[in-house]
């Protein structure tokens, strides 16, 4: 693994040597050979530490056996030389190389530290295996550049077992180790000694990697962070590189000071904390294990909030902070730099707990932050915009009503509200960051279920009762809205709304970004604001404004178009399905499809996927409107089965409500058929039923179903009497029907064993996984999904500092809010689950996870996991591991 | 050179391209994508590759041992970024190849290819490190959005194409017996499996296979009866041997029906229809697709969602059992054999090719070869150990395999499809015209050397005030 390539050399490795012998005062060479030093079997069970020499030339010939003995007095001399006393005969190993020298002398040196510690003889609590428990107080060699191998070496052994680790962390900070190696790494560069280097790079990491925190700590401290990073530059896995970090985090005038921060040792935190940041996402990032990498962020963690908390605890300070955007005097420069200041607290401030963040907020908002914002909102410098959309965001995702009630007081004053600074930004803006962020507030401040008081509970995102959303609970937001659709609506449609009067279809690369946009906001509307929405939809013809884009050039709003279409279908509500077909909007529809499809292409798959939405059972009108205006529409398409099945169906029952209804009943109480046409039918059906006892159900935002997936996809069955005319159709390539299409229509898969003579595989009748029981319970999980989501998603965004916008599709919007209210588990979400990570403690620790977590949980995001969890699930059950 | 030769060029080098630049490029890719089918179909020759995950080394070695845009035809299937350090990088390369050479590269969606999941798992925080700003990141989803969820392969050849083994491999065997061949990167041919029922003895060390590139998992790495009960002699065209044969395997698979019935492997040569087409997914199947045109009836221009038939395709994954079975992972679905076998006999596929796993010998060919798992990130996330694999199917130039299909892809098959029928995957009078499914020739490769991959790390934050 190349994550930290261990060179094993073990003792056993032969030694290029020579033998010497003192014989008269004289060294006498007994001969060159090759040296080990092992543990020699004698007798069963019985070990002993001997020293070898083998001859060179005679491999069967020993040059030397000796016993290592405590009185014998090895010592090491030079870097080559080993001198003993053999039975009264000084001896001495004089070895080629230095390296050699060092690992036989490291067995010596180990075997007689062991004879001092245990003094229970060789034979017992020895083992071939040099990394055992170490006793609880070490010795470190002295920090030398000679000494750097056994250096790594001793810190490797160490640290391999826990009690090690402890010890040797404990040795390290006693003896401030770490600042007696950081000399060695200028005197190794002025000596341009690279293999040195290296050895200083392995120490370090394995310093750090010891993921003790007060280590860690003193590490990143102003006296020691240079060496230690300097050391680390080198790094032997990549010997043709040097890395930089001493430059990047010598160059102080990456931290910018808005306002001076009095307090010496907050600001020293403050350093600590980048150099955290830095040691996580660049130095270490390849090697992070698990272990360390919760470390470092908890630290980060916990250092961030403190000294958010200082700041905001400190008196004047606030002041002083937003006494520079009514300066006049002050640079411009200045105020960008608060703004981006004030987003990066907001960024920390989302691991508060709510009452620290709802004090944090209340502060800024009472200092003048709206103000602030709208300023920022103007900013001609796209950075300031970002930060101030981003405060917004963070506020509106922790508590929209305190945004709401500034809003509140400017409608009363008859100022401009900031919805207003919102819209007109969204409409001239090119960042695309900033207007999906513009998108998500004007959602949220526009939400009409505003809780009663306080901060959010629950049920604002999740468990309301059905309908509740129909008596707005609060008189000020349901004014406030009202002042919206009277004054501002018409100013954020705007684009739409101008289309009536274009006179052509063609939108330059600005102009047609923005209806995605628009689409998106008024189906939030339309979901939310019942009457006011649909008044608004109506007399501005807002469906036909919509089917105009059907005609331009650019497929991407064509596809804008016919999703605003789908949301209005899918809301199963009488009033927008009249007012589809009232203006006439099928046929436009139906035209993008003859138009597209020969060509299978996503707008032919979204119109496609537009029609399969329509419930034909549920609503007789809208069929026979579609079949009465467009039958010659239909019949063109109707080489596609869906048209087919749609013509068939209409034509066999003619106006007559089909009396299916008991029949289905029936059918559907059997439980999804095992056939999969079964299990397409049942959801067919239920479909069906849903979207007649559901009807409110989907009208508005509720959260046991995902806002916009399920329903979808739940309509995206095509009927599936019609599914399986696939074989038989696509064997005479036309559309001529036989009859065997028409029973196929009753009989599932029974054609299929008449057109192949080979015996087909019958599924088995197992029913398809999701129990409804199971389901349920899956969907009421999701809300423990969300929360870890949110954990590792603020373990990231923590980590990162400059959280700049983060999260603004839609669902991500939703998340958030979610999150929030789980504060109080960050320390789990800190502890890191493990599941970001793809490192593994082994496949003991992933296997944990692949069982445990991923079962329940039903989000995408957390199923995705470590990669044991994730990709290779399976083969760790299997017992592989990775 | 035009602005993408030389946007390519840089990005070649691992050097990310202007913001400017990545709005230019996604915009084009968009125009490109939204032509393309919920399914594209692409013609044989093919290269399809699994997983990427930004590790942009093993994705440059993975052309060096795959051959060059435009040279090969290639296919991925999703997952090109989160987890390694260069996703940016990685997706922004091969979405240049994509729009330059529009015909030679298929890029299908993957579950990462998602907003929320790279929020998670590193391209987010990438992008937000190398740009400042989460722009990139957006314009970058915004076209996940458009890829197609699958690709159909035609033509495939059931002999396999020369050059696989280039020198220094086996004696050549008679092209048309052998089945699947095994080549590491240096183009030599590490084993071959002849087709059952060829009378010819297998060549080059079957066992091999099964004794050097399975890690600790239970099943040869081309998961069959034959391969597994040919380890010690050469019996590999012993076509008595099938699922229940093979005595020193692992517990042979409980989910083959009774022998004859098409569902035991016991039927002769694969399962799956002779000649048939290759269905690549990230995941796999769904139970709410029976069908491969009913995966055309998608929207799919959307944020993957978490359920559904759309989100089954990107998440699901075969496994040992019967039917469908609850995921581990939360999203998608477990499929069984029968699951497989019924739904390549009734679409005409032979193959069902996928990624989504893990697999720590590259590849691995599961329920009697009608479906595989392909990973191409070797050393998943730099520690996993594993190597990496890329699936070739060759062209079958008999002109009997290929068939045009009527529904057009634009500037794929024929344009405008005149007929304008929307016909079934393969015609079904080709059922008696070849004994398997197309011929696999999988290259195994390691991990990019250490040196190329520089040093791997995250841009830190410029400034900071806290």
């Amino acid at each position: 693994m190349m994550a930290q390539p261990v060179p094993h050399q073990t003792t056993a490795d032969k030694k290029r040597v020579k033998v010497y012998e003192l014989r008269n005062n004289d060294w006498f060479d007994r001969g060159t050979g090759f040296c080990t030093a092992c543990f020699v079997t004698i007798q069963e069970e019985q070990k002993e530490p001997r020293v070898i020499v083998q001859s060179e030339d005679q491999p069967d010939r020993l040059l030397l056996e000796t016993k290592i003995v405590k009185e014998d007095g090895f010592q090491k001399q030079q870097d080559t030389l080993i001198v003993w006393t053999d039975n009264g005969v000084d001896m001495a190993l004089s070895f080629q190389e230095a390296d050699g020298c060092q690992a036989i002398w490291k067995f010596i040196d180990h075997v007689q530290q062991q004879f001092q510690a245990a003094m229970g003889g060789p034979d017992d609590g020895l083992s071939d295996d040099l990394a055992m428990d170490m006793p609880t107080s070490i010795q470190l060699p002295p920090a030398e550049l000679g000494t750097l191998i056994d250096i790594e070496n001793t810190l490797r052994n160490l640290s391999q077992s826990p009690s090690g680790r402890d010890a040797l962390a404990k040795a390290i900070m006693s003896e401030d180790y770490i600042a007696k190696l950081i000399p060695l790494v200028e005197m190794a560069e002025d000596m341009e000694s690279l293999g040195d280097l290296h050895h200083l790079c392995n120490i370090m990491k394995t310093v750090v990697l010891l993921n003790d925190t007060g280590l860690i700590e003193h590490a990143v401290s102003d006296e020691c962070v240079l060496g230690v990073v300097g050391a680390m530059e080198y790094d032997p896995d990549f010997p043709t590189h040097k890395a930089n970090h001493r430059q990047w985090l010598n160059n102080q005038g990456r931290y910018k000071e808005v306002v001076r921060i009095q307090d010496d040792q907050v600001r020293r935190k403050i350093h600590q904390t980048y150099r955290l940041q830095y040691l996580k996402d660049v130095v270490l990032a390849r090697i992070l294990d698990d272990p360390t990498f919760s470390v470092l962020n908890s630290l980060i963690f916990f250092n961030q909030v403190e000294i958010v908390q200082h700041l905001h605890m400190t008196p004047g300070f606030m002041t002083d902070l937003f006494a520079v955007f009514g300066d006049p005097t002050v640079q411009p420069l200045r105020k960008k730099e608060a703004v981006i200041f004030i987003q990066q607290m907001c960024a920390i401030s989302k691991n508060l707990q709510p009452p620290a963040r709802q004090g944090l907020y209340g502060n800024f908002l009472q200092q003048g932050l709206v103000p602030v914002i709208n300023y920022g909102l103007r900013h001609p410098d796209v950075t300031v915009r970002v930060g101030a959309t981003d405060i917004l965001g963070s506020i509106l995702e922790f508590d929209p009503s305190m945004i709401r009630k500034t809003i509140y007081e400017q409608t009363h004053r008859k100022q401009a509200p900031l919805t207003d600074a919102l819209i007109d930004l969204l409409l001239v803006e090119v960042d695309l960051g900033i207007k999906s962020q513009l998108t998500e507030s004007l959602k949220v401040l526009l939400d009409p279920n505003v809780p009663g008081s306080g901060p959010p509970p629950e049920n604002r995102e999740g468990f309301m009762p059905k309908g509740k959303h129909q008596v707005s609970s609060d008189p000020q937001q349901d004014a406030f809205i009202a002042h919206f659709y009277e004054h501002s609506v018409a100013k954020l449609f705007k684009p739409l709304l101008d289309l009536e009067k274009r006179p052509n279809m063609k939108f330059n690369a600005l102009e047609d970004g923005i209806f995605g946009y628009l689409n998106e906001i008024l189906c939030f509307y339309i979901r939310h604001h019942t009457f006011r929405s649909k008044h608004f939809v109506f007399d501005h013809n807002i469906a036909s404004r919509f089917g105009q884009l059907l005609a331009c050039k650019q497929k991407h709003l064509q596809l804008v178009a016919i999703r605003f279409f789908r949301h209005l279908i899918l809301l199963r509500d009488p009033f927008f399905t009249k007012h589809l077909s009232d203006r006439r909007i099928f046929g436009p529809v139906l035209d993008t499809l003859l138009r597209t499809l020969p060509r299978d292409n996503l707008l032919s798959s979204a119109c496609l996927d537009f029609f399969t939405s329509i419930n034909y059972e549920g609503d007789r009108e809208l069929a026979r409107h579609i079949m009465e205006n467009y039958r010659e529409k239909v019949v063109a398409l109707s080489h596609v089965d869906y048209f087919k099945g749609m013509l068939m169906r209409w034509d066999q029952s003619r106006g007559y409500t089909v009396s299916e209804v008991d029949e289905e009943d029936e059918v559907r109480g059997v439980g999804r058929g095992a056939m999969m046409e079964h299990l397409a039918v049942d959801q067919a059906q239920e479909e069906y039923w849903n979207s007649v006892s559901d009807d409110e159900e989907e009208n508005h935002h509720h959260h046991h179903r995902r806002p916009t997936g399920v329903v979808v996809n739940g309509g995206k069955l095509p009927l599936v009497e019609y599914t399986s005319d696939e074989e038989e159709e696509g064997g005479g390539g036309d559309a001529v029907m036989t009859t065997t299409t028409t029973t196929t229509a009753v009989d599932g898969g029974g054609s299929e064993s008449k057109e192949n003579e080979k015996p087909v595989v019958v599924v088995p009748s197992t029913p398809p996984p999701e129990r409804l029981s199971e389901k349920r319970r899956r969907e009421e999980d999701e809300d423990d999904a969300l929360d870890r989501l949110m954990q590792h998603k603020r373990r990231n965004s923590s980590s990162a500092g400059s959280n700049s916008s983060l999260g603004s599709s839609g669902v991500g919007g939703m998340l958030r809010k979610k999150g929030s209210f789980h504060n109080n588990n960050n320390n789990s979400g800190k502890a890191r689950s493990r599941e970001g990570s793809p490192n593994g403690g082994g496949g003991g620790g992933q296997k944990k996870i692949a069982i445990s977590i991923a079962p329940v949980l039903k989000t995408a995001v957390v199923r995705a996991g470590s990669p044991a969890a994730e990709e290779g699930g399976r083969e760790v059950r299997g017992g592989a591991g990775i | 050179m035009s602005d993408l030769d030389r946007a390519i060029a840089q990005l070649r080098a691992c050097r990310p391209i202007p913001e400017n630049d990545v709005r230019e490029l996604c915009h084009k890719a968009r125009e490109l994508l939204i032509e393309e089918g919920n399914v594209v179909t692409v013609n044989a020759p093919v290269t399809i590759c699994g997983d990427i995950h930004g590790q942009f080394h093993d994705l440059m070695e993975l052309f060096r041992v795959g051959g060059d845009v435009p040279d090969t035809n290639y296919l991925f299937m999703g997952d090109f970024v989160d987890r390694g350090f260069y996703s940016l990088e990685s997706f922004l390369l091969l979405l240049c190849l994509k729009v330059r050479y529009p015909d030679r590269m298929t890029l299908i969606r993957g579950n990462h290819e998602s907003r929320q999941i790279t929020m998670v798992y590193g391209f987010y925080d990438e992008c937000l490190r190398k740009y400042g700003s989460a722009n990139v990141w957006r314009y970058c989803c915004d076209v996940f959005d458009y890829l197609a969820l699958g690709a159909i392969v035609l033509g495939a050849s059931n002999t396999l194409s020369e050059g696989g083994g280039g020198g220094g491999g086996t004696a050549p065997v008679a092209g048309s017996d052998v089945e699947i061949e095994v080549c590491n990167a240096d183009q030599q041919i590490i084993s071959r499996f002849l087709r059952k029922g060829s009378s010819s003895a297998s060549s080059s060390r079957e066992g091999s296979q099964a004794g050097e590139s399975q890690v600790g998992e239970g099943g040869s790495s081309p998961e069959r009866g034959r391969t597994e009960g040919s380890s010690n002699d050469a019996a590999g065209g012993q076509p008595t041997t099938n699922g229940f044969g093979d005595g020193g395997g692992p517990p042979a698979p409980t989910n083959t029906g009774p022998p004859g019935s098409g569902a035991s492997g016991a039927s002769g040569g694969s399962i799956g229809n002779p000649a048939g087409a290759v269905l690549c997914v990230h995941g796999g199947l769904s139970p709410l697709i029976d069908n491969v045109d009913k995966i055309r009836l998608l929207d799919r221009k959307q944020e993957v969602p978490h359920e559904g038939a759309m989100c089954d395709l990107l998440w699901s994954d075969p496994d040992e059992i019967d039917g469908w079975g609850l995921s581990p992972r939360g999203a998608g679905f477990l499929f069984g054999a029968d699951i497989v076998k019924v739904f390549n006999h009734r679409n005409d596929l032979s193959l069902i090719a996928r990624a989504h796993q893990l697999v720590m010998e590259g590849f691995k060919e599961m329920f009697d070869a009608s479906i595989v798992t392909v990973w191409s990130a070797p050393n998943y996330c730099y520690r996993c150990g594993n190597v990496a694999a890329l699936l070739e199917l060759s062209e079958d130039d008999s002109g009997l395999g290929v068939l045009a299909r009527s529904n057009g892809d634009v500037n794929r098959s024929d344009g405008m499809g005149g007929q304008g029928s929307r016909g079934v995957l393969m015609e079904n009078d080709l059922l008696g015209y070849n004994t398997a499914g197309p011929a696999r020739r999988y290259r195994v490769f390691q991990a990019a050397p250490q040196d190329s991959r520089g040093m791997p790390a995250k841009k830190p934050v410029a400034d900071y005030f806290l």
